[in-house]
């Protein structure tokens, strides 16, 4: 019998230390982080502690308005310097024109993992892909380093690591086109943003985020929120190919005139 | 990257900038010797992972020239690929002003890896190497489409410019997968349940779920469509339907209906196969084979949306026209 329980116990999968068995593991035995995710905040309006407002266009009503919510950012301060606490300001009172994220454009890191919508990992043993449903916008994680970034980009160059349960993301290479959220908080392209991704339990995500930009920034700041698994059977992304749905906002000044 | 990217109508690239100046062209795969049986995945799928290229100077369709013949012979074969090297590299060569230097931006298809193909017509059947004939339905769709276009002017707006330079939709994206005209290059990624497709242009990911789960409802429709997975042995198999019939490939309607093979034949070559059906399009389905070899990564960001100066400086160089010709007809009067 006890020789039965041992051969059970030795065929199992390497099981996490005590107290981090939280997370689900992979053939390989590394945290399990597949699946399909999503924040349940309101980040993407505003990081920041915020109360509900109306919307930039009144024929919405109520459907456009934003949603109330508690900041994401450590103690809800983020350590502007002083001319970029006013350009923060500017951005903000033109939000609602500014907002990259009204052209449909690449959203960045870390706003893609707080837009409204889901987005998957595909964990490989060598590098590990997230796809987020929000423009097509995709990210690939090596897991071995594949040097410094080439160029700025918008979605910016990763690079990942193991740290116990956690998968640690240093994040370069990004440019100085995306926004934190709606509300105008913004980076240069000396962007720095370590990312933690750690499960707390097989249904959720840890994520933090440090973010580092001694162009913007006073000091390093810190964000973290949870993320839930998509755990519908049939969850999985669709398209949200939002070119078409900006193509008036930037391209329609440049429309043929209806002749006279 | 992408502000690099110059106007130039005539080529209507928006942008994006691969790194392959530095690609050589041999094989990346670590020497290994060819067991037939691909290596697994840690969750035991076979491996299909890596960077892949299928660009190819073999057509879709067999020439004319070519009719009764499936396969170039060597030193034809030769004779092909030192015609493409000679190509002109960039349109300054052709009398072009713009500046679109091929070499600096990647764009020189001698730059990058391809796989040799004896084929003369990757359409493998019909065995004469042709896309079927329109059935009389899918005739009258494409020429409602025809005239749909005609009611507008080619440069009214953004709606009447083709998807891939509005950078919804590049052809070859597909599915089914055909090469671009450069930047033709594939990841695959797999995780448990799941094998995961992202092509450089215009950075899309296709998602194939493995777990036999059926597609998404019909009222769902996706310019890539909905796809299904499966192994068959060693070769992925991927259904793909739900598409819009806005995809329009080749004159499809939304009932297409793709069905992809992948086999990873050596440790460096993928054999990509696919059988494309839509009988309110072609009276028979049809098929088609292409080789994707490996090539070096990382893909880089292809921003194609972000970047496009070219849909911006198409429009207003239209409006200028039209200006211009407005002011020249009130001069005469």
């Amino acid at each position: 019998m006890i020789a039965t329980v041992a051969l059970v116990a030795l065929s199992l999968p390497v099981r996490p230390a005590a107290g981090q068995d939280a997370a689900r593991r992979t053939a390989d035995g590394k945290p399990d982080l597949n699946g399909i995710w999503q924040a349940l905040n309101t980040a993407n309006w505003d990081i920041q502690d915020h109360s509900a407002g109306p919307g930039p266009v009144a024929a919405l009503g109520a459907t456009g308005a934003v949603p109330p919510g508690q900041g994401v950012v450590e103690g809800d301060e983020i350590p502007y310097l002083p001319a970029a606490a006013k350009k923060k300001q500017e951005n903000f009172a033109n939000r609602f024109t500014a907002d990259p994220e009204i052209k449909c454009y690449l959203p960045g890191v870390p706003r893609a993992t707080y837009l409204p919508q889901p987005f998957q990992v595909i964990q490989g043993a060598k590098s590990i892909l997230i796809a987020y449903q929000y423009a097509g916008a995709v990210r690939t994680i090596p897991l071995e380093d594949p040097g410094p970034s080439p160029a700025p980009s918008w979605m910016g160059w990763s690079v990942g690591h193991w740290e116990g349960n956690t998968l640690v993301v240093d994040v370069t290479g990004l440019n100085d086109q995306t926004w934190f959220d709606r509300a105008g908080n913004f980076h240069s392209d000396a962007l720095h943003v370590v990312e933690r991704y750690t499960p707390s339990s097989p249904d959720i995500l840890m994520y933090e985020a440090t973010i580092e930009d001694p162009k913007v920034f006073t000091r390093p700041w810190k964000i973290s929120m949870p993320l839930y698994r998509r755990v519908e059977k049939n969850a999985q992304l669709l398209e949200f190919k939002c070119v078409e749905f900006s193509e008036e906002v930037i391209y329609g000044h440049l429309r043929k005139k209806a002749s006279k | 990257m992408s502000r690099l990217a110059g106007p130039l109508v005539a080529l209507a690239i928006a942008s994006g900038v691969a790194l392959l100046a530095p690609v050589p062209l041999a094989g990346q795969a670590p020497p290994s010797a060819k067991t037939g049986t691909p290596s697994r995945t840690p969750d035991g799928q076979p491996d299909l992972q890596g960077i892949w290229t299928n660009a190819t100077l073999t057509p879709l369709e067999r020439p004319a020239e070519l009719a009764g013949r499936e396969f170039y012979t060597e030193q034809e074969l030769a004779e092909i690929e030192k015609r493409a090297q000679e190509k002109p590299r960039s349109p300054e060569s052709a009398g072009t002003v713009a500046h679109y230097d091929f070499a600096q931006y990647g764009l020189d298809p001698n730059q990058a890896k391809r796989a040799s193909n004896r084929r003369t017509s990757l359409i493998v059947d019909p065995p004469d190497g042709k896309i079927p004939p329109l059935t009389p339905e899918g005739r009258k769709r494409a020429a409602e489409r025809a005239e749909a276009r005609k009611r507008s002017g080619p440069f009214d707006g953004p709606e009447t410019r083709p998807l891939g330079e509005r950078c919804i939709w590049m052809a070859g994206e597909g599915p089914p997968m055909l090469p671009e005209a450069y930047n033709a290059n594939i990841q695959i990624q797999q995780g448990p349940g799941y094998v995961a497709i992202l092509q450089e242009e215009i950075h899309d990911v296709r998602i194939i779920p493995l777990d036999g789960r059926p597609h998404v409802g019909r009222k769902i429709r996706l310019w890539m469509g909905d796809p299904r997975g499966r192994w068959e042995g060693n070769t992925l198999v991927v259904d793909t339907t739900n598409f819009t019939d806005r995809t329009n490939f080749r004159g499809s309607s939304e009932n297409l209906h793709v069905i992809e093979r992948f086999t990873r034949t050596a440790e460096d070559t993928i054999l990509y196969e696919f059988t494309v059906e839509d009988p309110a399009t072609w009276a028979r389905s049809w098929k088609a084979e292409l080789p994707m070899v490996k090539t070096q990564g990382p893909i880089f960001e292809y921003a194609c949306h972000e970047g496009n100066y070219g849909m911006a400086n198409i429009l207003r160089g239209a409006r200028a026209q039209e200006q211009a010709a407005e002011e020249a007809a009130k001069a005469k009067k």
